[in-house]
């Protein structure tokens, strides 16, 4: 017993104490909402249980089953046909299925409604061909399904493809050898193997789902995110927002759980990496299948992509006199510089944790890792709700403890937004960084320090130099996600402050939906921009190797 | 205490995750300027053994000292860059964005293009100055690896495995210039192996281990009545075995044959 002490002792430096510190930092909002619930349910809790709740839960499942089935049928289809067949135009189908993910999924919804609404472009294109058709009723939950699905199967689409086209040569021709037809292949081979994949890319969809506000909000379907909004701003019962949004947790748990419990333990690593798939070894198309295989990988391009920009230009085009000014201008120059201090900040952070937590020696303190990367599984609004509560509780404590009003950081500065960006993205930097550094191996910085130098030497001089490709190109991940983020901004962001996603928002929460168009499209360029940067990084390191 | 001691270690013990026990109880003296060998199954704890000394592990218990001075003990533990121990690691680690002659430099704080000259000079390696690691074959990057440790001027020389990735006539080759080169410097050197030659060629003394434990420790002129003992027999012929069935692969394919009546 004396031994253990002394050996915490002896293990305990100052960088187990920079580790705690970070992690619970990090957490606060999630700590926050566990300790509320403690504090008994809030007035209107009752009425939402009576009214709300159940709706809430049946819509919120109906959208997961009902995305879930669909990303997985684009998602997966598509990866198969790109990596296992050689036709026309593959390469730039390859890269415009990746598209989809730039347009935020709200975005997407107030394009579809602009598309098959009364008037509405498409509509009116299948009138002139004949077509007597008025208007498709959209805006419904089967509506929001085809949106979110449209929007978001790129998750299923990109892990899956990586593993399709990740199998070697050799287990192919060995299961061709052995008779199978190509469908046999994939249904007892190519699928189980990247079944995994498949079901990482459907956790990614479930999220997002979950997190959905802006879509959900403008057709009308009460989901949890949209009742935490609700009990809230309308209600004005934050108690009962932290409760619903523990219920919200709860079934991010089952959900996680439900998908390890599929996936078993089956983590298939494929030998013979450098046997894998060359375009001489896939199949070259003519006909009929040629044909199949467009309309495969036409659909998802065609609803995901096409469609939604194509109305997105229309509008703009007919919007952009009124909307496109020096306020545009100013709000794009405050997206891009929250988005671009939040991703500084998020690296900055991800680096202290992962290299703070090596140079500690007490492993009980890792969990605080974990603690601080558990936001991307927390949808935004949960975080809006913690950070509003501790918040609201470090405002009390200062003022009667040392009698400082520090309300205007909170309520006029972006500082809080910003923590709660951290909070929420910080897994996107955090866990490719880490795996990253553990792939340069831990026997180079080892060396370095049998070579005299200290841990921080060692980590400008060694370790960040050989991450550069992963540091910049998860830092463009994570710029994208907070240019995209509304939910968490909504409720977080000071009167004086505002962001292109919000303000596309509030121009289709206004009906003036068209004015949506220009900032949603700067939104939308920036990204494509950002995602072929990371693109050619990733390429340019694959050559590398 | 041995006189003129380089290196002492007194009932050292190290598990992993509190379960696997990898080495109790462990004693070892090591007098200066010799050279030894380790020898032992996998998971026998060689590399950990190792990475104790260098102190890139944390012991669970017991004693190192290094040139008579406590480097770690229940109570304290000296970083590995504070211990002055050279230690080439088996895949090497040489630094890939850096050239040869600025993985060379990395330790070194005055005189620097005079020492890696002479550090060059000594391992073979006269100009490459300017090459990055992916431009040298595995014998090279070892070299390159021994003179960026030994540009620190270590008191204790480790080497985990270093003949390991080398084809014969190489490692027979670079085996005998880095025992010229240790002895030369009069420094120590600590080194694994799977190869039983290695140690006959090299090393004054020879250590077999076993399940975390030393089963024999002796001088290398002892070596041939290690075989009668039970447990070393066993460690050399699974030494054998393994490095036969890589023989056969290659030399007896007739023999894989599941046909061959």
């Amino acid at each position: 017993m004396l031994n253990k002490l002394n050996r915490i002792r002896r293990d305990f430096n100052q960088w187990s104490l920079f580790t705690a510190a970070i992690g619970f930092f990090i957490a606060i909002p999630i700590l926050t909402i566990t300790v509320y619930l403690f504090d008994g349910v809030g007035d209107m809790w009752e009425h939402i249980v009576d009214y709300f709740l159940l709706e809430y839960l049946q819509n919120s499942i109906v959208l997961l089953i009902g995305t879930g089935i669909l990303t997985t049928l684009l998602g997966t289809s598509s990866a198969w046909v790109i990596s296992n067949y050689n036709f026309p135009l593959r390469s730039a189908l390859k890269w415009l299925l990746f598209l989809p993910l730039a347009i935020p999924s709200y975005i997407v919804a107030y394009a579809y409604v602009g598309l098959l609404g009364n008037g509405g472009s498409l509509i009116g294109c299948l009138q002139t061909i004949g077509f007597s058709i008025q208007k498709i009723d959209f805006m419904n939950i089967y509506g929001l399904i085809w949106v979110l699905s449209f929007s978001l199967f790129p998750y299923v689409y990109a892990s899956s493809l990586a593993m399709f086209s990740s199998i070697p040569r050799s287990i192919r021709e060995s299961s061709e050898i052995l008779g199978a037809s190509n469908w046999r292949y994939l249904r007892s081979v190519a699928f189980p193997l990247a079944s995994p994949a498949i079901i990482s890319g459907l956790f990614l969809v479930f999220m997002e789902v979950l997190n959905d506000y802006g879509a959900a909000k403008y057709y009308g379907i009460n989901t949890f995110t949209t009742g935490i909004f609700r009990t809230w701003t309308m209600l004005e019962d934050l108690q009962s927002a932290v409760y619903l949004s523990a219920l919200l947790i709860v079934m991010v748990v089952i959900i996680n759980t439900l998908l390890k419990w599929q996936r078993g333990s089956k983590s298939y690593a494929v030998k013979g990496s450098t046997d894998q798939l060359k375009s001489t070894d896939r199949i070259d198309l003519k006909g009929n299948k040629l044909l199949l295989v467009w309309i495969i990988v036409g659909i998802p391009i065609l609803f995901g992509l096409l469609l939604p920009l194509g109305q997105l230009f229309y509008w703009a085009t007919l919007t952009y006199k009124k909307t496109f000014n020096i306020e545009l201008l100013q709000i794009a120059g405050q997206s891009f510089t929250i988005a671009l201090v939040t991703t500084i900040l998020i690296i900055l952070t991800s680096l202290a944790l992962i290299y703070f937590s090596r140079w500690n020696h007490l492993k009980s303190l890792h969990f605080f890792k974990k603690v601080a990367t558990i936001g991307y599984v927390i949808p935004g609004a949960i975080i809006g709700i913690g950070v509003i509560r501790s918040g609201q509780s470090f405002i009390t404590f200062f003022d009667d403890v040392f009698s400082l009003e520090i309300g205007f950081l909170f309520y006029s500065s972006s500082v809080v937004l910003i923590y709660a960006y951290v909070f929420r993205f910080l897994a996107v930097v955090f866990h490719p960084l880490e795996a990253n550094s553990l792939k340069v191996g831990k026997n180079i910085s080892e060396a370095s320090y049998l070579l005299n130098a200290g841990k921080i030497k060692t980590l400008f001089n060694i370790e960040l130099p050989l991450l550069r490709t992963a540091l910049l190109t998860s830092g463009i991940l994570v710029f994208i996600d907070v240019l995209k983020e509304l939910p968490l901004t909504l409720i977080l962001k000071p009167y004086n402050v505002q962001t292109l996603a919000v303000k596309a928002y509030e121009y289709a929460d206004d009906e003036r939906v068209a004015q949506a168009a220009l900032p949603a499209l700067m939104l939308i360029f920036t990204i494509t921009i950002a995602m072929a940067f990371v693109s050619y990084l990733q390429k340019r390191e694959k050559l590398n190797i | 205490m041995v006189v003129n001691s380089i290196l002492e270690i007194s009932e050292l013990s190290k598990s992993y995750d509190g379960k696997v026990k990898v080495l109790s109880d462990f004693n070892f003296n090591m007098e200066h300027g010799k050279i030894c060998a380790i020898v032992g199954e996998s998971g026998s704890g060689k590399s950990t053994l190792l990475r104790l000394i260098a102190g890139l592990e944390r012991p669970e218990g017991g004693e190192i000292k290094i040139a008579q001075s406590i480097v770690s003990d229940n109570t304290k533990i000296v970083q590995p860059q504070l211990r002055n121990i050279g230690f080439v690691f088996q895949d090497f680690a040489l630094f890939p964005h850096l050239t040869v002659e600025q993985n060379i430099a990395y330790g070194i704080k005055n005189n620097k293009s005079k020492i890696i000259d002479k550090l060059l000079k000594l391992v073979k390696m006269e100009g490459y100055n300017k090459s990055y690691p992916s431009q040298l074959s595995g014998g090279q990057e070892q070299r390159v690896a021994l003179a960026r440790t030994l540009a620190i001027e270590p008191k204790l020389l480790l080497l985990d495995e270093p003949f390991s990735s080398l084809d014969v006539g190489l490692r027979s080759i670079l085996r005998k210039e880095i025992k010229g080169i240790v002895k030369k410097l009069n420094t120590s050197l600590i080194f694994i192996t799977h190869d039983i030659s290695d140690a006959i060629d090299i090393a004054d003394e020879i250590i077999f281990l076993k399940n975390g434990k030393i089963v024999q420790h002796s001088p290398i002129s002892e070596l041939s009545k290690s075989s009668e003992n039970e447990d070393i027999s066993n460690i050399m012929s699974e030494l054998k075995a393994n490095m036969e069935g890589v023989l056969n692969l290659f030399q007896k394919p007739d023999e894989s044959n599941v046909f061959k009546e």
